[in-house]
C-alpha cells in the first residue's frame, strides 16, 4: 500500500512499489489523460508533475512518488482553461491528441520557469516530447500565445 | 491471415470506383406518430431537444473527420452548427463498407452525406408544413428551424421531432434527384469551423482505445516469437509465472501463448516469467542484406508483369537519341503511432465486446469472426479515438489477438503492447528497389519509361480480394503510374515476400514510388539541360491542375533566386494515391548541407496543394503541415533495419523520428 498525493486528493494504491506511477496513473486510478508510448522516457507522452517539476512517469516508481506532489493533465487547471489549454484550442494543435497531454505539462513547466520563453528555449524544452503527427509548428505557436496571455 | 470478406467489394470500390459514393440504407421510415428521435437514415439522428448527431463511421485519427464529414451533413441539413454533436457507432453491416485511409473520406462520402442531410431536411419541411397545412415549397428551413414567411410561423428542428409526424421517406432514386447546394451558397462547407475533438484533447478526457476500462477488467500480455514470421513454439513452463502476485492464467492456443493477471504491471512480470521454446522458423537468417540481394535477383525476373503499360516502349528505347537508367532503394519505415497496438475484449453469452481504434471495422469484423468461428452478429466493435492510425489501425492483429484470449478467460481482458512489441510487430512500409529506365530525342524530351518495381505487396497477405489478377497489390505501386506526358511506358511490378511483414503506411506506394520518379525526372531534366521547374511544366500537358500548383510553389519559394553557399532547393510535383483522386500537390523544399558532416537540414518547404473543395480549411492545413513533415521524418530520420528475421530497432531511441528541433518553415 502506498498513499500518492495527486491533483490534490490523497490517494491510497494498493500496488507493488516498483510499478512505474505511469501504470498507476492510468490504470489503478484510471486518469487516463497521461499516456503510454515508449516506457523509456524517449517520446514525453507520459509527462505529468512531480513537486512542480516536469517528469516522465514511466520513469517513476511509485515507491519514489509516494509522499510528492503529482499533477496529471486532469489536475492543471480545474476547468481545464489553463491558458495553454486554451492556447491549444486556439491554434488548434492537436490532430490525434494522443501525445498533448505530455504536450501541455511539459510546456506548463517550462513557461512556469520561463515565462517568455524565447524559440530557441521553446524547441530545447520541447525536443524530448514527439507528436507522431508533427504539430510542432502549433505547439510553438500556441506556447507562445499562453506566454503574450500570462501562462 | 486469410480473409474471410467474400464479396469483393473492396476491390470493387477502391479500383474503379474513385468518386463512387457509399450508399447508407434507409433505416425505414419515421414513424407516423410523433417520435422519441427522429433517426431518417444511418448518418444522423435528431432528439427532441434539438440535437443532431451525426454518426461518423470513419475512424478519426486527427484528421479531423469528424468535424468535416459532420460539416457536410450540417450543411445540407441547414442545422445550427452548435447543435450537432458527432458519434462513432459500434461497426454495423448498415453503415457500408468501414474504412478510412487512402484519403478517400471526404472525397468518397461528400455526396451521400449531403443526400442524406438534405432528405433530412426536406423531411422535416414537409412535416411543418403538414401540420400548418401549408406547401412545403412555401416553408424554408435554416439554423434548425422550419419557418413559414407567409404566416410568420416556425417550428425548430427539436419541436417538430417532439410534435409532428415525420412521414415523408427517400429511395434511392429519390435522393439521387435532390438537388444539391452550389459551392456559393455554402454557409458550412469551406468555413472555418473549429474541430469538434480538440478541447477533449487537451483537458484529458478523449477517450481512446487504451483507455477503455470494464468492470473486473484483468492484463494480458503476449509472449512474441522471435522472428516477425515464420515461427512456432516448441515448448512453455509457465510454472514462474504462476508465483507473480496478481497472476490468473495462463493461455496457450495454436495461434498465441498469454499470460493473464490483475495488472498490467503484474501481467508483463508474468509474461517475463514464462520460458518459451521457439523454432525460429525458415526466416531465421534474413537480414536487409539478404533482402535486398533477393530484390536485386527479382528485378531480372523474366516473368515480370506489366502493371501500366501504353505505347511501345522496346522501339522508342531502341529509336531514342539518349538513354538514361538509375537505380533508387527505400528502407523499411514503420508507423510508430503514438498509441501502441491495444484492446479490450469481453466475452459473455456467445457475445464479444470490442474495444478499440480501428481504420476498418468491415475487415476486423470479418478476420475476427473467421479467427473465432463465430458470426459477424456475435461481434460488436466499439469505436475509439485512434491515437495516430497511419496506416496502422488498418490491420486488426491486436483485436483478434485479444478476442482469442478473452474468449478463454470469459472476464474483460486488456492487451496493451509495449512500444517494443508494437516495433516489431508492425507491418512495415516495403522495402523497395525501382529500375528506371527513358529514352530522349535529340531534344532531351522523354520518348520512353520504364520501371521496375521490386517491393512487398502486403494485399498479397490480406487475401485474393485486395489483389488483381495478376496478384499485384496496387497500393503497393500507385503512382508509379505518374501523369507525366510521355508517349512509351511500362511499370514492370514484381512483389517478394521476404518474412518481413508489411503493410500500408501513410500514403502508401506515393512515398517510395515518387521519390524514384521526381528524382529521375530531376536526372533527365539535367541530362536535356532544362530546369527542373521548366521540364516538369513541358510534361504536364495532361494535368493542368498539377501545373498550376508547381507554378504557384516556385513562385512562392522563389525559384530560381540565389542562395548561400551549400544551400539548394528541389522541387517535386505528385498527383493523389490514384491518379483519378482529384489532388495535386506540389513543394519546393530549401535544403543546407554540411559539407564537413553530409548532414542534411531541411529549412524551408514551400507547398501548394489543390484538393478540390475544402470542408474544414484549417482542418486541411493541419493535415498538409503534419504530412509533410511525416514525410521529413520519413526521408531524413527513419531507417528500419532486419536482422535474424526481425527488426533490429526497438523503441524511439534507435528509431528516430522528427522532433520539433528538426522543424523546418513551411509555407
Amino acid at each position: 500500500m502506498a498513499t500518492l498525493l495527486i491533483n490534490g486528493k490523497s490517494r491510497t494504491i494498493d500496488a507493488a512499489p516498483d510499478t512505474p506511477l505511469l501504470w498507476v496513473i492510468r490504470e489503478h486510478l484510471q486518469l487516463t489523460g497521461t499516456k503510454f508510448g515508449c516506457g523509456m522516457a524517449q517520446c514525453g507522452a507520459c509527462t505529468v508533475h512531480l513537486d512542480g517539476h516536469a517528469v516522465r512517469s514511466c520513469q517513476i516508481t511509485l515507491a519514489q512518488a509516494a509522499g510528492k506532489k503529482i499533477t496529471t493533465i486532469e489536475g492543471l487547471h480545474p476547468e481545464g482553461r489553463h491558458p495553454l489549454q486554451l492556447a491549444w484550442i486556439a491554434e488548434q494543435v492537436p490532430q490525434c491528441g494522443y501525445c498533448q497531454s505530455g504536450q501541455i505539462m511539459q510546456a506548463a513547466d517550462l513557461l512556469a520557469r520561463k515565462p517568455n520563453p524565447t524559440d530557441a528555449e521553446i524547441v530545447d524544452a520541447m525536443s524530448g516530447n514527439i507528436c507522431r503527427c508533427a504539430t510542432y509548428p502549433r505547439i510553438k505557436r500556441a506556447i507562445k500565445r499562453a506566454a503574450q496571455q500570462g501562462a | 491471415m486469410t480473409t474471410p470478406l467474400s464479396r469483393r467489394a473492396f476491390l470493387a470500390t477502391t479500383a474503379v470506383g474513385v468518386g463512387l459514393t457509399i450508399r447508407f440504407p434507409l433505416l425505414g421510415s419515421g414513424d407516423a406518430a410523433a417520435a422519441a428521435l427522429y433517426e431518417p437514415n444511418a448518418v444522423l439522428t435528431i432528439t427532441p431537444d434539438g440535437l443532431v448527431t451525426v454518426h461518423i463511421t470513419k475512424a478519426e485519427m486527427g484528421q479531423g473527420v469528424g468535424t468535416a464529414l459532420a460539416q457536410i451533413v450540417a450543411e445540407e441539413l441547414e442545422a445550427d452548427w452548435k447543435d450537432i454533436r458527432v458519434d462513432y457507432p459500434v461497426a454495423d453491416a448498415k453503415y457500408g463498407l468501414m474504412l478510412t485511409g487512402g484519403s478517400w473520406s471526404v472525397n468518397w462520402t461528400f455526396d451521400a452525406l449531403s443526400r442524406a442531410g438534405a432528405a433530412a431536411r426536406l423531411a422535416l419541411i414537409d412535416a411543418a408544413a403538414a401540420s400548418w397545412k401549408v406547401a412545403p415549397g412555401e416553408c424554408v428551413a435554416a439554423g434548425g428551424v422550419v419557418r413559414h414567411p407567409a404566416t410568420g410561423r416556425s417550428l425548430s428542428y427539436g419541436d417538430i421531432v417532439k410534435r409532428v409526424p415525420i412521414t415523408r421517406t427517400f429511395s434511392e432514386e429519390d435522393l439521387k434527384k435532390i438537388t444539391l447546394k452550389k459551392p456559393a451558397e455554402y454557409r458550412v462547407v469551406g468555413r472555418w469551423t473549429p474541430r469538434l475533438d480538440i478541447p477533449e484533447k487537451v483537458n484529458g478526457r478523449a477517450k481512446f482505445g487504451i483507455d477503455a476500462f470494464l468492470p473486473g477488467l484483468v492484463y494480458a500480455k503476449v509472449a512474441y516469437p522471435p522472428t516477425r514470421e515464420g515461427a512456432t513454439r516448441t515448448t512453455l513452463d509457465d510454472s514462474a509465472a504462476k508465483r507473480v502476485k496478481g497472476y490468473v492464467a495462463t493461455v496457450a492456443l495454436p495461434e498465441l501463448v498469454a499470460v493473464v493477471a490483475t495488472s498490467y504491471e503484474a501481467a508483463v512480470k508474468a509474461r517475463d516469467a514464462l520460458t518459451v521454446g521457439w523454432d525460429p522458423g525458415p526466416n531465421a537468417s534474413v537480414t536487409t542484406e539478404t533482402i535486398f540481394a533477393k530484390f536485386a535477383q527479382a528485378k531480372d525476373d523474366p516473368s515480370l508483369q506489366a502493371w501500366h503499360e501504353q505505347g511501345d516502349v522496346k522501339g522508342a528505347l531502341g529509336g531514342a537519341a539518349k538513354t538514361h537508367q538509375a537505380t533508387y532503394t527505400t528502407d523499411y519505415v514503420a508507423h510508430m503511432q503514438m498509441e501502441p497496438m491495444n484492446c479490450v475484449a469481453f466475452f459473455r453469452d456467445g457475445v464479444y465486446d470490442i474495444y478499440t481504434g480501428s481504420q476498418f471495422q468491415t475487415f476486423a469484423l470479418g478476420t475476427l469472426a473467421a479467427a473465432l468461428k463465430t458470426e459477424n452478429k456475435n461481434i460488436r466493435l466499439h469505436q475509439a479515438y485512434l491515437g495516430g492510425g497511419f496506416g496502422r489501425r488498418l490491420e486488426p492483429d491486436i483485436i483478434v489477438e485479444t478476442a482469442l484470449i478473452a474468449r478463454e478467460i470469459k472476464r474483460p481482458v486488456k492487451l496493451i503492447r509495449s512500444r517494443e512489441e508494437d516495433l516489431r510487430r508492425d507491418f512495415y512500409r516495403s522495402a523497395t528497389l525501382q529500375v528506371l529506365k527513358a529514352g530522349l530525342d535529340a531534344s532531351g524530351k522523354p520518348v520512353a519509361w520504364e520501371n521496375t518495381l521490386v517491393a512487398s505487396h502486403p494485399g498479397r497477405r490480406w487475401g485474393k480480394d485486395f489483389v488483381d489478377k495478376k496478384g499485384l497489390d496496387q497500393f503497393a505501386l500507385n503512382g508509379a503510374d505518374h501523369v507525366y506526358d510521355i508517349p512509351n511506358q511500362i511499370v514492370r511490378a514484381i512483389p517478394v515476400d521476404t518474412g518481413i511483414s508489411v503493410g500500408y503506411v501513410r500514403a502508401v506506394a506515393p512515398n517510395y514510388t515518387f521519390f524514384a520518379v521526381e528524382s529521375f525526372i530531376d536526372d533527365l531534366a539535367r541530362l536535356a539541360g532544362k530546369d527542373p521547374l521548366e521540364y516538369r511544366l513541358s510534361l504536364l500537358g495532361n494535368a493542368p491542375r498539377l501545373a498550376t500548383v508547381l507554378k504557384l510553389a516556385a513562385d512562392k519559394a522563389g525559384w530560381g533566386a540565389p542562395l548561400p553557399a551549400n544551400t539548394a532547393r528541389g522541387i517535386a510535383c505528385v498527383s493523389a494515391q490514384e491518379k483519378k483522386t482529384p489532388t495535386w500537390t506540389a513543394s519546393v523544399v530549401q535544403a543546407h548541407v554540411d559539407p564537413a558532416t553530409g548532414v542534411v537540414h531541411v529549412e524551408k518547404i514551400t507547398c501548394a496543394v489543390d484538393c478540390g473543395i475544402v470542408v474544414n480549411p484549417d482542418g486541411a492545413r493541419s493535415q498538409i503541415e503534419g504530412s509533410l513533415l511525416f514525410g521529413v521524418s520519413n526521408a531524413l530520420k527513419e531507417r528500419a533495419t532486419v536482422a535474424n528475421g526481425q527488426l533490429v530497432q526497438s523503441n524511439f531511441h534507435d528509431y528516430q523520428v522528427l522532433r520539433m528541433n528538426e522543424v523546418p518553415e513551411i509555407e
